[in-house]
């Protein structure tokens, strides 16, 4: 039976390796994009989305949502992703314009008219589903469920020692999409690290199945590849966004999670956009995420492989 | 023409005044109403909202419902010493017969701003959650709407919750400080203005020759007790009324020009401050930002005396 996914994107390189990967996978439908600011502005982003559906030759309509933080400037990250945000690629210009309607009516629309079937997958600042939760609380009823790539659970962060770079964006937005009662799995960014990182052999071995999305998945992330091994001793390529949607697409591949109590750090510049995971119930708090602690390092990069084949 | 106005409310005893004085002003014409949380919780200002619509025989009117809680603080609890227990001073109306728009609030005022461009003004007498919603929502209606006259804050008095807040601002001051630096035009009815018009009980007895007025001297009774207790004062201030006067008739009030930024946390969370000087040695986090009309003075009598013109006359549909 199709699964269907609804993708919230800050497309810039990792993000569009994940929408290749949903748009490839046999029993999942995409219903639809929507784009926050985050990595890159608007607009860039939402071009950046709309030519990762057109390398898969697919029409999913992609929306456009929040361009700043819900109380807060946008900052964004070409720093790591390039100026474009898809590293050689340079600046991208898809046929199909962005659909009409804003991501925030269209993600309360579309939850709205399948209660319990959609599931969401967030790679972005989570602004567009804050807005929308506020607007509409029930919609934490209607997703199904939702996989977020963002955080840090208890470890350290990669914008500042305590944040990871969507949470810490709009820290208020991640706030009440945590405390909204949608059910939620949180995959930090330390998933990607080390081990699940590609190897330059992988990149090589991604390299020769010389599909158009294997030269895509490569090519868009040849800055981000530079920023990690300069900025963060990145051991290869890492890829948060493509581990997540690793996960949402087979769940198993995340191998131990719990459920806890997590709230996110607000008030002060020093540990803004923390995510604080209450491991070990000391706060009494009752648990309101799922938080990811373990992934099948081989069988995520088994699933990106067969995407891009 | 009549001005369209989008009627953002947490009835609310004073909410609901202000929503008869616009319904029976000719220069009104009211396009929906939308609730929020605040005196009440958002689904209690719905019901009350449909069906004090319903009273007034203008069930023809769209309500949408909107936030039930500020965008980043919890809710505090609703104002029931100020308002009763179902916000209409415990006068009961009959279960509205009539349901809500199916669209949540915010988007209910978006679409009908970019529907009816440059003629529209958001008219919120409740916490600005649903403003700044919509603005988020749609950034360009700031472009789109006639302009934003609201209910809130205290420039140059103390608030009403506190000596820092005014109750609206309080409930949501992230809210508050979008909406008063957005860049769209705004003017504040505070309390500097609405607690300069007060309504006695004879003013209340004055006004019961119509059936609204009969409604608004039944509902009173517990409003007067507040302000007998809280403030000592034998007397109501006008605080939600004050927008429809101002919109049927600008001149009564004084209005003076400055950016407003809201307080957003601290002892003095909630606390609009208004910068009246604007020439400072260093930028701060006024500079820059679009100056706001804060209503400074008002011709009390007149305000008194058009709100009960308007309510004796009472210009309705035949029940």
């Amino acid at each position: 039976m199709t699964r269907h996914f609804i993708i919230d994107t800050d497309t810039a390189s990792d993000d569009a390796v994940a929408i290749v990967m949903a748009l490839q996978w046999p029993d999942v439908e995409v219903d639809a994009i929507t784009v926050v600011y985050g990595n890159m502005p608007l607009e860039v982003a939402s071009a950046n989305a709309r030519y990762s559906v057109e390398v898969c030759g697919k029409e999913t309509p992609v929306y456009e949502g929040c361009a700043k933080p819900l109380l807060r400037s946008a900052a964004y990250a070409d720093w790591f992703h390039g100026p474009y945000g898809m590293g050689k690629l340079g600046q991208l210009r898809p046929q199909r314009p962005a659909a009409g309607q804003n991501a925030v009516e269209e993600l309360i629309r579309r939850f709205r008219a399948a209660p319990g079937e959609i599931t969401l997958v967030t790679l972005g600042p989570l602004t567009n589903i804050a807005a929308a939760l506020t607007v509409e609380p029930r919609m934490a009823e209607w997703v199904k469920e939702c996989y977020i790539m963002g955080g840090a659970a208890n470890c350290v962060g990669n914008v500042t020692p305590a944040a990871e770079f969507n949470i810490w964006c709009d820290p208020e937005a991640a706030r009440i999409v945590f405390h909204s009662g949608m059910k939620c799995l949180m995959v930090g960014w330390e998933h990607c690290r080390f081990d699940a990182a590609l190897s330059d052999e992988e990149m090589a071995y991604i390299r020769s199945f010389d599909t158009e999305r294997a030269h895509f998945a490569l090519d868009c992330n040849s800055f981000a590849l530079d920023a990690g091994r300069r900025i963060q001793a990145a051991a290869g390529l890492m890829l948060p966004d493509p581990v997540t949607m690793a996960i949402a697409i087979e769940p198993g591949v995340c191998t131990r999670r719990s459920r806890h109590y997590v709230d996110v750090a607000c008030a002060d510049e020093l540990t803004r956009g923390m995510t604080v995971v209450d491991e070990l119930h000391v706060t009494g708090n009752a648990p309101n995420i799922d938080v990811c602690w373990e992934i099948d390092k081989p069988r995520w990069k088994e699933i990106l492989y067969q995407t891009l084949q | 023409m009549a001005q369209k106005i989008i009627f953002d409310t947490d009835p609310g005893i004073d909410d609901a005044m202000a929503l008869f004085f616009a319904l029976a002003s000719p220069e009104i014409e009211v396009v929906g109403v939308t609730t929020v949380f605040g005196n009440v919780h958002t689904e209690l200002a719905t019901r009350n909202a449909l069906a004090l619509l319903e009273f007034a025989g203008r069930s023809d009117l769209p309500v949408a419902q909107g936030a039930v809680r500020p965008l980043h603080l919890p809710f505090e609890e609703p104002a029931t010493l100020v308002h009763g227990q179902n916000g209409l001073g415990e006068v009961a109306l009959p279960a509205p017969k009539t349901s809500p728009d199916p669209r949540p609030a915010a988007q209910f005022i978006v679409d009908a701003v970019m529907r009816f461009p440059g003629e529209i003004i958001l008219a919120p007498v409740g916490p600005l959650t649903n403003i700044a919603l919509a603005l988020m929502l749609e950034p360009r209606i700031v472009e789109r709407v006639a302009g934003v006259v609201l209910m809130g804050g205290a420039a140059t008095v103390n608030g009403n919750v506190n000596p820092a807040a005014e109750a609206n601002i309080w409930h949501d001051p992230h809210a508050a400080d979008l909406v008063f630096t957005a860049g769209w035009p705004v003017t504040m009815l505070g309390l500097d203005v609405t607690m300069a018009v007060q309504m006695d009980d004879a003013y209340f007895a004055g006004l019961r020759t119509s059936r609204l007025g009969e409604f608004i001297h039944a509902i009173s009774r517990f409003y007067l007790e507040f302000h007998r207790q809280v403030h000592g004062l034998d007397a109501c201030h006008t605080h939600d009324p004050s927008v429809i006067a101002y919109l049927i008739d600008p001149t009564l009030y004084t209005v003076e020009y400055g950016p407003i930024r809201v307080v957003t946390e601290g002892i003095a969370m909630g606390l609009t401050l208004w910068d009246r000087c604007g020439k400072w040695l260093r930028p701060n986090a006024w500079t820059g930002r679009p100056a706001v009309g804060v209503c400074t003075r008002v011709d009390a009598p007149r305000v008194l005396a058009l709100f009960h013109e308007r309510i004796v006359g009472e210009r309705l549909p035949a029940q």
